[in-house]
């Protein structure tokens, strides 16, 4: 079942969370809200959820309009960041509570207990308490109250930051087959871009209150929309500086510190301002040899060892760094001299004073 | 010479002040009361203490005032402890709201509970006074009754009045330990309980009653035991009276000792009670089943 937001607004007081949101989760797809804290996206799924009230606009489940619904009348499943398991319950009671709460007779409720524990691999622990069990588990128990309901919507908030990197790793893949398995529309909410570029078919930046971009995660990587996006997504961030659009024999080019790019063939700057925001991610960034022509050159002046990978900042201007994500056997002592080469096809290019990608050729 | 000393010693020393007052003001007199309580002691004849084993308890048993003193306590105790428990968990229900103004109200709620209970028995004797009492009073203007009601020299009433004093003063104790229990019930539970479908009754009867229990045993034991014990409010408001008719085992105990001077009866009837007291305690502790939970893994 598809949901979808028509002009929906939240505010708290006179404080505006969400801004007119129009935005459809297609059917069966797992769909991130991806955003820094306080940028509305959780407050975007309580009002999925029913949790909240929204003070303008209508979410449609299909071709059903729900919200007016209680939580309890949606059909949905949600998973906490705390999980919210019940404290007082043992983990069958607290996977059966919906259940129970339907009025769905005890022994066919034991039954569907029973074989969602058996696939969550938890059915050893249904006689304990939430508090006598690892996170994890916890995890699995309110993954298994959820899908214990074959809910037409499964709401996720933040369900891994409470646990440690390494089993993060592994509940990212568990989260994804889920889904896949269950067969419902996922909508996910999460600032962690990592898991929302491995799990996600669909992601939805947002930053206030608004959708700053909705697409693929390699369209959301790839060609990002704006510039908060372009920082957002990536890790290093993205390297930025303001360029001239000049001209060098005809032929228009970037100056950046001195010297010139030549203009990335997928962009036509005949109607584009003078002034520019260059974005190159690290990953595209080259170191050179200084007296490289193709190169901009500076200093080094700072090295960061990331594992099977190298960070080199080289400043090229004054309080202008660039940092180049290289292989980690490439070496750069401090305040050496050093330059720095660009993939040009990799380029983006932003207007500042809207903050918006400049159109591609297509 | 410096005088050193072992851990344990720095820390039994720190322990000591505690130790002796303890032993002082809790241990000994319980113990004295004890030993009274198999001794004729009249305070007139200070000289004249006489053993007479379980002579003080036979009496008492014998008593048909004791009885009568026994099951009014149990009335007083039971009817306050209902009332009180109910109100307060219903009250710190609606003070745990976000309603305007209601911290206000949280500031007022303790006031019955730090007024001096001499104060509040003699101002409770006015407002209940049948003749110029404020309660008949409003209550005849109101038209809700049409002749004086005998607040407190009608036995029934007299009880009622005790207790609906006692519910007055010490519910605000139940609401301020309920209140503090319910905000720590973290509110993505009930969020929870909504998704899973649960209505308000159900949210409160599943989730937050479960959460209440352990404090709810605590507040139970301790109101149990201070209003089974509970002298003053009722002697300040009717003397035991009218006739014996309020008179629990802590009235009963005081008459015996300072009124009829018998003062190891008095001490006897102590005894009974604190027997009383540990054995319900334990019984309810148990079927409660309180500290049995689960220990975190």
């Amino acid at each position: 079942m598809d949901v979808r937001l028509e002009r929906l607004s939240k505010s708290f007081g006179a404080n505006p969370v969400l801004k007119s949101l129009d935005l459809t989760f297609p059917e069966r797809r797992f769909v991130t809200l991806l955003g820094p804290s306080g940028c509305g996206k959780t407050t975007l799924l309580r009002l999925i959820a029913g949790l909240e009230r929204a003070s303008e606009g209508a979410i449609w489940f299909g071709d059903r309009r729900v919200d007016h619904l209680a939580p309890g009348e949606r059909n949905i499943a949600m998973v906490f960041q705390s999980y919210a398991l019940y404290p007082t319950m043992d983990v069958a009671a607290n996977i059966g509570y919906g259940l129970r709460v339907r009025g769905i007779p005890r022994a066919e409720r034991g039954e569907k207990v029973g074989a969602v524990a058996r696939v969550l691999e938890i059915a050893h622990l249904l006689a304990r308490k939430p508090r006598a069990l690892s996170g994890g588990q916890r995890q699995r128990v309110a993954l298994g109250r959820a899908m214990v309901r074959k809910p037409d919507i499964f709401l996720m908030d933040e369900p891994l930051s409470n646990l440690d990197a390494k089993l993060r790793a592994t509940m990212r893949g568990e989260l994804k087959r889920f889904h896949l398995d269950l067969e419902t529309t996922s909508i996910y909410v999460t600032h962690d871009q990592l898991e929302a570029m491995t799990m996600s078919d669909l992601i939805a930046v947002m930053d206030q209150g608004v959708v700053q971009q909705y697409g693929t995660p390699e369209e959301v990587y790839d060609r990002p929309a704006n510039l908060f996006v372009a920082g957002f997504i990536g890790s290093p961030p993205m390297n930025f500086a303001e360029v001239e659009v000049a001209s060098d024999a005809g032929a228009p080019v970037l100056r950046l510190a001195g010297r010139t790019i030549p203009v990335p063939p997928q962009f036509d700057l005949a109607a584009a301002p003078r002034r520019l925001t260059l974005g190159i991610r690290p990953q595209d960034v080259r170191i050179a040899a200084p007296g490289d022509a193709g190169a901009i050159p500076g200093t080094v002046w700072m090295t960061e060892l990331i594992g099977s990978e190298r960070l080199i900042e080289v400043e090229i201007a004054p309080r202008l760094r660039i940092t180049a994500e290289v292989k980690s056997e490439v070496r750069a002592a401090l305040n050496a001299p050093a330059a720095v080469a660009f993939e040009t096809t990799k380029l983006h290019l932003f207007d500042p004073a809207t903050g918006l990608a400049l159109r591609r050729r297509a | 010479m410096r005088l050193r000393l072992s851990d344990r010693q720095v820390g039994i020393l720190f322990m000591l002040p505690l130790l002796v007052t303890a032993a002082a003001f809790i241990v000994w007199p319980v113990a004295e009361a004890i030993r009274l309580a198999f001794y004729r002691y009249n305070p007139l004849r200070p000289d004249d203490l006489i053993w007479v084993g379980l002579d003080n308890f036979e009496r008492i048993l014998d008593d048909p005032l004791f009885w009568d003193s026994f099951r009014q306590a149990l009335v007083w105790t039971g009817w306050s402890i209902l009332f009180q428990t109910v109100l307060g968990v219903g009250l710190a229900l609606l003070l745990h709201t976000a309603l305007p103004g209601i911290a206000i109200f949280r500031g007022l709620l303790l006031f019955p509970y730090i007024v001096p209970t001499v104060v509040i028995a003699l101002n409770w004797r006015w407002i209940f006074n049948s003749e110029i009492g404020i309660v008949n009073h409003a209550l005849l203007r109101l038209g809700v009754i049409s002749d004086n009601i005998a607040w407190l020299s009608t036995p029934d009433m007299a009880m009622a009045s005790a207790i609906l004093l006692n519910v007055w003063k010490y519910t605000p104790f139940v609401i301020i330990c309920v209140l503090a229990r319910l905000q720590t019930i973290p509110t993505e539970l009930y969020d929870a309980a909504k998704v899973d479908g649960a209505g308000a009754v159900r949210r409160f009867l599943d989730i937050t009653l479960p959460m209440l229990k352990e404090v709810l045993v605590v507040v139970i034991v301790f109101r149990t035991i201070w209003t089974f014990n509970k002298f003053e409010e009722i002697y300040l408001l009717t003397r035991g009276g009218p006739g014996t008719s309020t008179f629990n085992l802590a009235v009963y105990a005081f008459e015996e000792g300072m009124a009829n001077l018998r003062l190891g009866v008095a001490a006897a009837t102590g005894v009974i009670m604190i027997a009383l007291l540990l054995a319900g305690t334990i019984v309810y502790v148990r079927v409660s089943g309180f500290g049995r939970e689960e220990k975190p893994a």
